[in-house]
């Protein structure tokens, strides 16, 4: 396993969150950023989608972030979105969603995925199919041999009684991978008892999922 | 978490971290702006959100910023320019397509100008039509109203030159349109911020009809002085500092603005090109001729990086022309006319254009993701579960046997999904109550059954004027009115006057002249079906109002007393919808088509099944199985219910 890349402090670090309306895609992408700030990154730039944002649509939203800035101003980070192939982290939400924006990924990107689907309602109504967990396996690994799913939803559920708690799970999961660097894991803590309702419940998950990804990352 | 939000409190110097349309709002703040109006349209309805945030929690605010969810865009444009010219400075933020009904009291009010006040338009563009029904190229009315055009890049600027714009407004009397993009709106950075200014003089409007009244002769006085206006500003270009210059000894440059700089400066990184000349125009209306010949001098090509039709293009091309340069202007010879931007393709374009080899870590991702595609399955933004929408959607078929002869004029609004399957049934969709209108001529010209959707907030914008003529000359057209309370579609606003019960849709209705109109709830289906029926028999306008809440509003209410219960130790009430003994016939995936039903094998049986925590409770599937495969289950029938709330 070679997911433990060394980044340098002049590095743009590219995290794409992807999955379906309604499950916190945007809320884990701003805490990433309100922690990047916390922890006294010099330049943070990331874009989001509204407006659908309800809808049983499909979401995704990139965070980039510099712990510092390079003196060659034309290294520096000025596109909130992220290029083909460019992330360091990938963190699905939902599987479907991980192949539907995977032109992001690149042998160096570290997949997190929650393993639970949402199949799209024309799935339901056999009008379309939704494709096996190990096809979705199997094509995410042609990209990169660092693919981790955990049934976060399962877990949420279970530890919870609250499917909302995965994206918790999953951030806490994805920062014990190391693929988020330079953010302190107290300025997390600190921004979710800032920005959300049940922090306590909130960092509980964060903590589940970082325990879960200690497991699988060392 | 706390009510009041940091960021908007923190003092000079101070740092935080926005998006676009906040830091917008904490530009305002700092311009000390006294009176917002808007509709709600994406990308610029969180601009009146956070607005509305601010207001609730600040009393000291209230005394001196007053925000309006208008009824329309060109009602707000006129209720902004009307505290304008009481001496205020004013904010009009409005999606690219809301300028288009703003556009006609817009072009008088550049004529008379905002004076002795400041306006400031934040129009959000929609390159990609990420949020949208077109993604029209809204600069070119800067040309033909002569309205000064900023084009900001980042939270930053965006929080730094609305400042600007509001100065300039003031200063040389006339509007200024401050452009965003649903890229730039919507993109979160680093803001340093500035000193807040609380506006608190009374203000005063002073009669001078020659400014005021642009009818001839003033009209056409006004319209000199709207060019003359336009001159100052340009003179003041140098001084503002807005645009940007990256040197580099390369003799193809580049001009570009707004969020395509971004792109281009990653994708020259990408392709190591880091000796190309780049002009980042901060305004792009008026030009400062002097600035951009001087970067021209140096060049033999200049590669214009902007979205849409050309604009800066063809200006660029036209300096070139008159003031003899031999500089080759490329533009979208090589970039697409449409759709939104991003580093690859910039990046993919420069290479060509450089003749380079594209990032090959790009081009593999690419291709690879190519050859999957096609396994990814569709996923329409749809109806949210329970949405009393869907249910109706449903009744209509059933009522007229599957759109058997029937024609269905869509409209703007969350009932727009009903074009995507499964539903598939709105046959048109133009703007803003555009579905109504064209079903007037429609119903003149076939005997098909037509019918016509709009929404409560949609009606009160401009549905009530084809309502009038559709009643005027009594056309067959059965009309559904969704009065859910909210501007949903956007977010939630609130709908003028319906959120808080001060006007009736259908009293309206009624005064216009409506014989026949029933209000209705979908998640009675069987009742809805029975009503669309009857109405189908009926000559002349009917109207078929459908009364029950936002279902994702709903639910939340609903939800959080239900938490507030549990919380005092209350037991309550709990229903659950399971499915066995299901037939798959499909009527709850297909014809109704709740996301909250999936298909799944169990024992190697396949079958439905409802994820209990994606269900809202509204039983409209339990209604309409033909197997009565759906069963309701009563967890503690005697404990507390709450249901959801009326309309």
């Amino acid at each position: 396993m070679n997911h433990k890349t060394k980044f340098q402090e002049t590095d743009i670090i590219n995290i794409v969150i992807a999955g379906t309306a309604g499950q916190g895609v945007i809320t884990i992408k701003r805490l990433i950023e309100f922690a990047a700030h916390d922890s006294n990154c010099q330049s943070i730039f990331g874009s989001e989608m509204h407006g659908l944002a309800q809808r049983e649509g499909a979401i995704t939203s990139h965070t980039r972030y510099q712990k510092i800035l390079s003196h060659n101003v034309r290294k520096n980070l000025y596109s909130p979105s992220i290029c083909y192939g460019g992330a360091d982290l990938y963190l699905g939400f939902e599987p479907s969603e991980v192949l539907r924006r995977a032109q992001f990924a690149s042998e160096r990107t570290i997949f997190c995925i929650n393993s639970r689907t949402i199949p799209p309602i024309l799935v339901a109504a056999k009008m379309d199919e939704y494709p096996k967990l190990e096809t979705i396996e199997k094509i995410l690994k042609e990209i990169s041999n660092n693919v981790f799913f955990i049934n976060a939803t399962e877990m949420a559920l279970d530890h919870f009684d609250d499917a909302q708690k995965m994206n918790m799970i999953m951030l806490g999961f994805a920062v014990a991978s190391g693929s988020i660097p330079f953010i302190k894991i107290d300025d997390y803590k600190n921004v979710i008892k800032r920005e959300l309702r049940q922090p306590d419940m909130n960092i509980k998950a964060f903590d589940l999922g970082y325990e879960k990804g200690k497991e699988v990352f060392g | 978490m706390s009510s009041k939000d940091n960021r908007f409190y923190l003092g000079e110097n101070k740092e935080a971290l926005m998006i676009g349309n906040e830091a917008i709002v904490r530009g305002c703040l700092e311009a000390g702006v006294g009176f917002v109006a808007q509709y709600p349209g994406t990308p610029t309805s969180d601009i009146g959100e956070t607005f509305q945030m601010l207001l609730k929690n600040d009393a000291e605010l209230r005394e001196y910023l007053v925000h309006h969810w208008a009824i329309n865009e060109a009602v707000a444009v006129s209720e902004c320019v009307g505290a304008a010219w009481a001496g205020s400075r004013v904010l009009n933020p409005l999606k690219h397509v809301g300028l288009n009904v703003a556009s006609d009291p817009l072009s008088v009010i550049a004529l008379n100008g905002p004076g002795p006040g400041a306006m400031v338009l934040v129009v959000g563009a929609d390159p990609g039509s990420l949020g949208s029904h077109q993604e029209q190229n809204d600069r070119f009315y800067s040309w033909m109203l002569h309205l000064p055009v900023i084009e900001p890049w980042s939270p930053q600027e965006n929080k730094d030159w609305i400042k600007i714009a509001f100065e300039l407004s003031e200063k040389h009397d006339i509007p200024v349109y401050f452009r965003t993009s649903t890229r730039v709106a919507h993109s979160r950075g680093i803001v340093k911020l500035g000193e807040i200014q609380k506006p608190k003089e009374k203000h005063h409007f002073t009669r001078n009809i020659p400014k005021y009244c642009s009818l001839p002769p003033h009209a056409i006085n006004n319209h000199v002085r709207l060019y003359e206006r336009i001159e100052e500003v340009r003179k003041e270009l140098p001084k503002l500092g807005l645009n940007r210059y990256i040197e580099g000894t390369n003799t193809t440059g580049i001009v570009t603005s707004g969020m395509p700089f971004g792109y281009t400066m990653e994708a020259l990184n990408q392709l190591n090109l880091n000796d190309v000349p780049i002009m980042k125009l901060g305004i792009i209306y008026p030009i400062n001729y002097d600035e951009i010949i001087g970067f021209l001098q140096k060049l033999n090509r200049v590669i214009i990086i902007e979205e849409l039709e050309p604009f800066l293009e063809v200006k660029i091309a036209e300096i070139c022309h008159k003031n003899n340069l031999k500089v080759e202007v490329i533009g979208q010879k090589y970039f697409p006319k449409f759709g939104e931007y991003s580093t690859g393709l910039v990046s993919e374009v420069l290479a060509k254009i450089f003749n380079k080899q594209p990032s090959q870590i790009m081009l593999k991702a690419q291709k690879y993701y190519n050859s999957f595609q096609n396994i990814i399955p569709k996923r329409f933004p749809t109806f949210c579960s329970g949405c009393p929408e869907r249910a109706t959607l449903y009744a209509i078929k059933k009522a007229t046997n599957d759109l058997e002869n029937t024609v269905i004029a869509g409209d703007i609004g969350c009932y727009v999904m009903s074009f995507f399957p499964p539903n598939e049934c709105s046959d048109f969709i133009i703007c803003m109550s555009g579905g109504l209108s064209a079903a007037i001529g429609l119903s003149s010209k076939t005997d098909q059954n037509i019918i016509a959707f709009i929404g409560d907030s949609t009606f009160l914008h401009t549905g009530m004027a084809p309502l009038a003529e559709a009643v005027n000359y009594d056309c067959n057209i059965i009309l559904f009115i969704f009065v859910n309370n909210w501007v949903a579609m956007t977010g939630h606003q609130e709908v003028v006057g319906v959120t808080n019960h001060k006007l009736s849709i259908s009293k309206i209705c009624e005064a216009i002249g409506v014989k026949w109109l029933k209000v209705a709830d979908s998640y009675d289906p069987h009742n809805l079906i029975r009503t669309i029926e009857k109405a189908k028999t009926k000559k002349g306008v009917k109207v078929i109002i459908i009364r029950r809440e936002c279902a994702l509003q709903a639910n939340r209410f609903r939800q959080s007393e239900i938490r507030k219960l549990k919380e005092q130790g209350e037991k309550v009430r709990e229903i659950m919808y399971v499915i066995s003994n299901c037939q798959m016939c499909m009527e709850c995936a297909r014809v109704l088509g709740c996301p909250a039903i999936r298909r799944t094998t169990i024992n190697g049986q396949e079958q439905m099944q409802i994820d209990q925590d994606r269900c809202i409770r509204c039983g409209v599937c339990f209604e309409i199985c033909p197997n009565h495969a759906i069963n309701k289950i009563d967890l503690y029938p005697f404990d507390k219910e709450v249901s959801f709330r009326e309309p």
